[in-house]
């Protein structure tokens, strides 16, 4: 296969600049026909391979790599799911309830992620004022899912949740995420929209999934511009 | 001009599209006759040239003649070929590690001319290295018309290099390990292979058109144990000379250069004192062969004093010519000096020792030759196969190769860098393949560049600002004038930390009032070794690069060590 300079640089990772310059100086095999070169991909390959130098197999999978983005509110939100009306006395049963819920999950890997969450209520309640609170696990479940998924769970009666202003807690975003990076990323959204004053008192609505997810889109659509 | 086209791409030619080291080698042959012939040609118009003024020599006048030839041997290359004086080699070696060995084709012949009015007149100075000169220019010449890449023009200049010595000495080993030892500098199977077929195309050339003669054929040695010790004497001895030489040639070099006279003139000058000196010794004047071939075969007359006294008027002489402008090399002096030297010592411990029997004077002469060239060049091998070759004496190889092994050493003690490379180490010209400094050299500004920092305005808010740095995953930020383009000064973010979690500051401070103006930069046109060594002093990891008064991009001390490495490799592993 014949690859074009610029192809040939970015295979190598280094600048078109040096490539040429390796041209003129006669260090990098090249076909040569009057004024015009060659790459052949083969030979570069076994080329580079002598040299210790890195050559990448295919130009597509780079830039797979690099354009990943990352996931949004609206869609973390739909795979978790809302649920109305979660009854409990506190928050183990809840958490209890909900995991139930979670067909996505092995029975080894629900009570994982209850004994994270517990773990992650001990050290200091998610309970993040306004009657609102985030639980999350103290790490993520890396290979358990593959997309990570917050469920709104607004709660048949508001319970203590040792929340920072004392409230009672009247709604649950359990958040579980596949990596650190996107349960940060995730959180960063959510508590952008829970600073907003008119979308808590939109929350203690208790809206359905449709007007909570049409509400989130509209958030998503902000921090895109 | 349309069927000569295909000619100047034999890469296109199926032969060679199989491999192109054979490519190489064909030309290297052809590159090695062409050089081979020009050595020729300056050895019979160099003859002929002395033949000529042979009658002259004995008028009172005839001091005169150096000073002419040398007067218009500066001319000529100042004001028709506009090249400096010298001897070229160091010209050569520069263009092999700078530029891809390229040399201006009428190199090829420049030298030719004006060390041929030098020496033909008298000045006391060498062949070689004018050939070498023309060598190499012609192989670089062939190279570009075949429109080669850079290594194989150093190549060729090789193989022009090496068929221009074989030729004149009829020795190419000689020819071939000093085009590997001194001009390429790089012992690689690449070089070797297309130099050695230059070599012996380059001799071959000199058989069939002057017979296979050897240039100072000799008789029979007989050496013993006793003589191989005196030769440490010698190379004691050739040692010193080879560093008064060294010093005086570059002492005479200065004062003329302190001389404020024109440069013809100062050649005339010097030309003048060569001559005063061949009126009490002609021996000293022109390359000196015919006073070897008598020393070799031991019938040089006049004793010890006589001997030492023609040994430092040949280097008093030499440097007057080379110092003060004449054209032509030191490599023949080397050997006219290194010849004296020897039976000068020859006689000395003959005369101390009557009773021991030593070996014959012209065996003395020849190790004596090989402690001088390897004492100036610090070249041993060189001096060690020439030597061998161009007397056919392979007797001597052990002396020979002692007595240029201590003399190069000791040399190197008081002169680190030699005869041909001092100038270019002083410049920090010397680049040797695979070099630190090569791969400095040979990397640009332009290739290291990070183009991923965000360019700020000098006008912008620190509100604004915070929003930037949000985005951004580089700790640097330039920070431009808006209206003018031009790079104003530089924002660390270690710097100005403290502020950015001060929202009373956010619509006070605009990004000119914290930035720093006093930045260390780099041009794209600097020198790589410059910038490493500011980043080192000053404790720097990130430099920005300015080019037109615009910022271009960062330079830093990890993309270097990265793009130096793959650099290292590609330049000291080959593929073919």
């Amino acid at each position: 296969m014949k690859l074009t300079l610029q192809e040939t640089a970015k295979r190598l990772d280094l600048p078109t600049g040096m490539v040429e310059r390796w041209i003129r100086q006669g260090r990098i095999p090249i076909r040569k026909s009057g004024e015009d070169c060659y790459f052949e991909e083969t030979v570069l390959e076994k080329w580079a391979a002598t040299h210790n130098l890195a050559f990448s197999k295919k130009e597509d999978e780079l830039r797979e790599a690099d354009i990943k983005k990352p996931v949004s509110l609206r869609s973390a939100m739909e795979n978790g799911g809302v649920f109305h009306g979660v009854p409990g006395k506190n928050a183990e049963e809840i958490f209890e309830k909900i995991i139930s819920r979670y067909d996505f999950l092995s029975e080894t890997n629900k009570e994982l992620l209850l004994q994270r969450l517990m773990e992650r209520e001990s050290l200091t309640s998610t309970g993040i004022g306004n009657g609102i609170a985030i639980p999350h696990p103290r790490s993520p479940l890396n290979e358990a899912i593959k997309q990570p998924a917050i469920s709104t769970c607004f709660l048949e009666n508001p319970i203590d949740f040792k929340a920072l202003d004392g409230k009672p807690v009247f709604v649950l975003f359990l958040m579980i995420s596949t990596s650190i990076q996107t349960h940060l990323h995730l959180l960063s959204r959510l508590s952008f929209c829970l600073r907003d004053p008119s979308f808590v008192s939109f929350l203690a609505s208790l809206p359905d999934k449709n007007r909570l997810l049409e509400k989130i889109a509209l958030f998503d659509r902000i921090d895109n511009q | 001009m349309g069927k000569i086209r295909p000619w100047r791409y034999p890469a296109k030619w199926g032969l060679f599209r199989i491999d192109d080291r054979l490519l190489l080698i064909v030309i290297g042959a052809v590159v090695g006759s062409c050089s081979g012939i020009a050595a020729l040609l300056l050895n019979r118009s160099l003859i002929a040239i002395l033949e000529t003024l042979h009658d002259y020599r004995h008028y009172w006048w005839a001091f005169v003649l150096p000073a002419t030839g040398a007067a218009v041997s500066s001319l000529f290359l100042k004001k028709i070929i506009k090249e400096d004086a010298g001897h070229g080699v160091p010209e050569v070696i520069y263009s092999v590690s700078r530029r891809g060995g390229l040399l201006r084709l009428r190199s090829s012949f420049s030298r030719l001319i004006s060390s041929c009015l030098t020496i033909g007149s008298g000045g006391s100075a060498g062949p070689e290295a004018p050939v070498v000169m023309s060598g190499a220019a012609i192989g670089s010449n062939i190279a570009r018309f075949f429109a080669l890449n850079d290594r194989q023009r150093i190549t060729l200049v090789g193989c022009g290099a090496a068929g221009a010595i074989s030729s004149i000495f009829n020795a190419p080993i000689a020819g071939m390990v000093f085009s590997i030892e001194v001009i390429i500098g790089e012992w690689s199977a690449v070089n070797i292979i297309p130099i050695a077929i230059a070599a012996v195309a380059g001799t071959e050339v000199s058989r069939v058109l002057q017979g296979n003669q050897i240039a100072f054929s000799h008789r029979q040695f007989n050496l013993g144990t006793i003589d191989i010790v005196a030769g440490i004497g010698i190379a004691v001895v050739t040692a010193t000379l080879s560093i008064v030489l060294t010093r005086l040639l570059r002492k005479m070099h200065k004062v003329s250069g302190q001389t404020n006279i024109p440069l013809w003139s100062k050649a005339a000058l010097g030309g003048c004192a060569v001559g005063m000196i061949g009126i009490f010794f002609p021996d000293v004047l022109g390359e000196g062969y015919h006073s070897i071939r008598s020393m070799i075969e031991g019938a040089y007359p006049g004793g010890i004093a006589i001997v030492s006294f023609l040994m430092l008027a040949k280097i008093l002489a030499t440097s007057f010519t080379l110092g003060w402008g004449g054209s032509g090399g030191i490599f023949a002096p080397c050997l006219v000096i290194g010849s004296f030297a020897g039976i000068a010592w020859h006689r000395l411990i003959v005369f101390i020792f009557p009773s021991i029997a030593w070996a014959n004077e012209g065996c003395f002469a020849l190790i004596g030759m090989a402690g001088m060239i390897s004492g100036i060049l610090q070249a041993p091998l060189t001096a060690i196969f020439l030597i061998v070759e161009i007397t056919g004496g392979y007797e001597v190889i052990l002396p020979l190769i002692l007595v240029s092994a201590i003399s190069a050493t000791l040399c190197h003690y008081f002169e680190p860098a030699s005869f041909y490379l001092r100038d270019l180490v002083e410049r920090r010209q010397l680049l040797r393949p695979g070099t630190d400094g090569r791969v400095l050299a040979d990397l640009r500004v332009g290739e290291l560049l990070e183009r991923d920092c965000i360019v700020v305005g000098r006008h912008m808010l620190l509100r604004d600002f915070v929003e930037i740095v949000k985005k951004s995953h580089r700790n640097y930020f330039p920070v431009e004038d808006e209206h003018t383009g031009k790079f104003i000064g530089m924002i660390h973010l270690d710097h100005i930390r403290p502020y950015l979690f001060d929202s009373v500051m956010y619509d006070t401070v605009f990004l000119e009032q914290i930035m720093e103006t006093d930045v260390v930069k780099a041009y794209l046109d600097n020198d790589l070794n410059d910038i490493l060594r500011d980043m080192d002093t000053l404790n720097l990891y990130s430099i920005p690069v300015i080019s037109d008064g615009r910022f271009v991009g960062m330079i830093s001390k990890a993309t270097i060590l990265d793009q130096y490495r793959k650099e290292l490799l590609v330049q000291t592993t080959h593929w073919t």
